[in-house]
């Protein structure tokens, strides 16, 4: 899993990541929320799933793909271990998720997060890299 | 910023501190607590949707006030029905995010006794649904019964009163509402969890009536000193959660075809009276509905809980049941005229006052039950609406102690054993599905519930009838 820091906010949590590449960025930013939500140290790659997601601007394609991965976790009750594969193509991004059905002895959960959202909302190119602020709604 | 002191417990910042704001900023302080409000971003926040198209009066703060994703927690905004805007910013991720509170016939002292035992069996019949899933099971056809339905269907299936419908804010059931509006992963998402707590600041509390500080309003609501109540906070779960997203990620394009610009994507709206805008307010009252019968289910497995422990003489009914995130149309006298407004409340509770219809009959004389939680291990308060809330504050009023601390900060150099051990000292029993849950909500993370209660009770907006004191705290 990616490295991330977790940032202040009053009363709910954000993220800060970075990338080498824009899909680099994506998928940290995707292993972050998943690390938020449960322990995903022992999640094993027994089934994939494909992910996929659009957004016109940079903002809306991070925070829909985001949503994608919440939408795995909650609605499907499924945990994405690692992301491969990632493709971005025009307003598209689309991923193969490795993981396995949520099992809450396995991947111990740690909060429910409500949704992704535009709150203060960052992505940036920095250092030959990129870097995303994204906060969460918990 | 420029902050103008109105009165003792009034601060104004004026439509003309920045460009674009239409209306001034009215907040609801103490000295201290607008300290305190200065440290976030949230007055810059009600700045912002003070800059909606078809804002009502001000941008209304309440002394809960803390930073949220585009309104701020503790936001009132009123909008003309026919010309403003509606945004689901303005409402929240949590729809219909609510409170309902349960009186017992119960002293405090019969319940300490078995208190260990009591919040044992809580724990277990109330899931708090970390793990994603409740003890009940509908099918995809009640679901959307439910939707449309709320707290009535519920108790229809045997899951109540035929009493605790008439106790809840519109009766457990927005009309209007259309299940055909949620999409199908909302619902998926919703489907198992009905039934079922949340995490984050959710809890469920077994308290007891510590001070009346209102005799005819506390009597009128069925509470006296030492009887023990049940307090519920909860919403519409993933269910709300997913409307919410679900619209927000469509209103970029929309907004663009009807011309707006906001300094915050988060505040996305469109008109009221646009297709857009209409198909999200059905939605929301289906939410909403979800969550009026969740927080039921929940009742109904309490009353269960507490008679497995005390016996089938125990009686457990509901005092009320108020929303705290939601938007709804009602008409008040304002300036002069009669307005027709959507009312967004986002993180405010209604606080009707005396001989208001929309009160049950029962409480009409004494105004409606605001029910206010405060942090995990501190008190909560039951409140009654006074004029003065539909004179000034389109009859709205705060929702709780509102957040100091970030819950990384919350979290610094403590140990969730040692918290649970300290709550134990002053007599409250704590059982949390997550570490996390009990050191995130700590009471240092949060106002002094009173200084906020003080300052509406001041204002006018609302008059205190009971203060309430936790015994055990069950959370996700």
């Amino acid at each position: 899993m990616a490295e991330f820091e977790l940032l202040e906010h009053t009363a709910d949590t954000g993220f800060r990541v970075r990338g080498a590449s824009l899909e680099d960025l994506f998928v940290h930013a995707a292993e972050a929320l998943v690390s938020v939500a449960l322990d995903p140290s022992r999640i094993e790659p027994r089934e994939s799933r494909s992910v996929e997601a659009a957004g016109e601007t940079l903002e809306e394609r991070l925070v829909n793909w985001l949503n994608e991965v919440l939408w795995l976790l909650d609605g499907e009750r499924w945990a994405p271990g690692r992301l491969k594969d990632m493709r971005m193509e025009g307003p598209a991004v689309r991923a193969t998720a490795e993981g396995e059905p949520r099992d809450d002895t396995r991947h111990p959960p740690r909060i429910v997060v409500k949704a992704v959202t535009y709150h203060q909302l960052a992505i940036r190119a920095q250092n030959g890299g990129w870097e995303a602020e994204v906060f969460l709604d918990i | 910023m420029q902050i103008e002191r109105v009165d003792e417990v009034r601060f104004r910042i004026p439509k003309d501190s920045r460009h674009g704001m239409r209306t001034d900023v009215l907040f609801y302080a103490s000295d201290a607590i607008l300290e305190q409000v200065r440290k976030d971003r949230s007055l810059e926040q009600a700045m912002n949707v003070a800059c909606l198209p078809g804002i009502v009066g001000p941008s209304l703060a309440m002394p809960d006030i803390h930073q949220g994703y585009g309104f701020p927690i503790g936001g009132v905004a009123a909008m003309d029905w026919d010309h403003g805007v509606v945004s689901p910013g303005g409402v929240g991720y949590d729809i219909n995010c609510g409170v309902r509170l349960i009186r017992t016939n119960l002293e405090k002292e019969e319940v300490r006794a078995r208190l260990k035992e009591l919040v044992d069996q809580v724990f277990r019949d109330v899931p708090c649904g970390v793990g994603g899933k409740g003890h009940l099971d509908i099918s995809e056809k009640q679901l959307n019964q439910i939707l449309e339905q709320g707290a009535e269907w519920m108790v229809e299936h045997g899951y109540g009163e035929p009493s605790d419908v008439e106790h809840c804010e519109e009766r457990g059931q927005l009309r209007g509402a259309d299940a055909g509006e949620v999409s199908s992963r909302a619902k998926e998402r919703g489907r198992p969890q009905i039934g079922t707590l949340g995490s984050g600041n959710h809890f469920l509390e077994i308290q007891f009536v510590q001070r009346v500080h209102d005799e005819e309003a506390a009597r009128c609501f069925g509470l006296e000193e030492g009887q023990v109540v049940v307090l519920i906070h909860s919403g519409s779960r993933g269910l709300g959660h997913q409307v919410c997203t679900d619209f927000l990620s469509q209103m970029g394009a929309a907004m663009k075809k009807y011309g707006i610009t906001l300094p915050d994507r988060q505040l996305a709206c469109v008109p009221i009276q646009s297709p857009e805008g209409q198909a999200y307010l059905k939605a929301m009252r289906a939410a909403a509905n979800f969550a009026w019968a969740n927080r039921q289910a929940m009742l109904h497995f309490v009353r269960g809980s507490f008679q497995k422990v005390f016996g089938k003489h125990v009686r457990l009914g509901l005092v009320y049941d108020v929303c705290h995130n939601i938007a709804k149309r009602e008409k008040y006298e304002y300036d002069g005229r009669t307005v027709d407004v959507l009312v967004h409340r986002k993180g405010a509770t209604r606080a009707f006052p005396p001989h208001h219809p929309e009160i049950p009959a029962d409480y009409r004389t004494v105004g409606q039950p605001v029910l206010i939680p405060g942090s995990m291990g501190t008190a909560s308060w039951v409140l009654a609406g006074n004029e003065g809330a539909m004179r000034e504050s389109f009859g709205s009023v705060c929702h709780g102690a509102g957040r100091l601390l970030s819950r990384h900060a919350a979290k610094h150099g403590r140990d969730a054993r040692a918290v649970q051990r300290e709550l134990e000292a002053k007599g409250i029993l704590v059982r949390s599905e997550t570490r996390d849950g009990i050191i995130e909500e700590v009471p240092e993370a949060y106002k002094d519930v009173d200084e906020v209660i003080e300052t509406v009770h001041r204002a006018g907006l609302a008059r205190k009838v009971a203060r309430l004191r936790p015994m055990g705290v069950i959370k996700g």
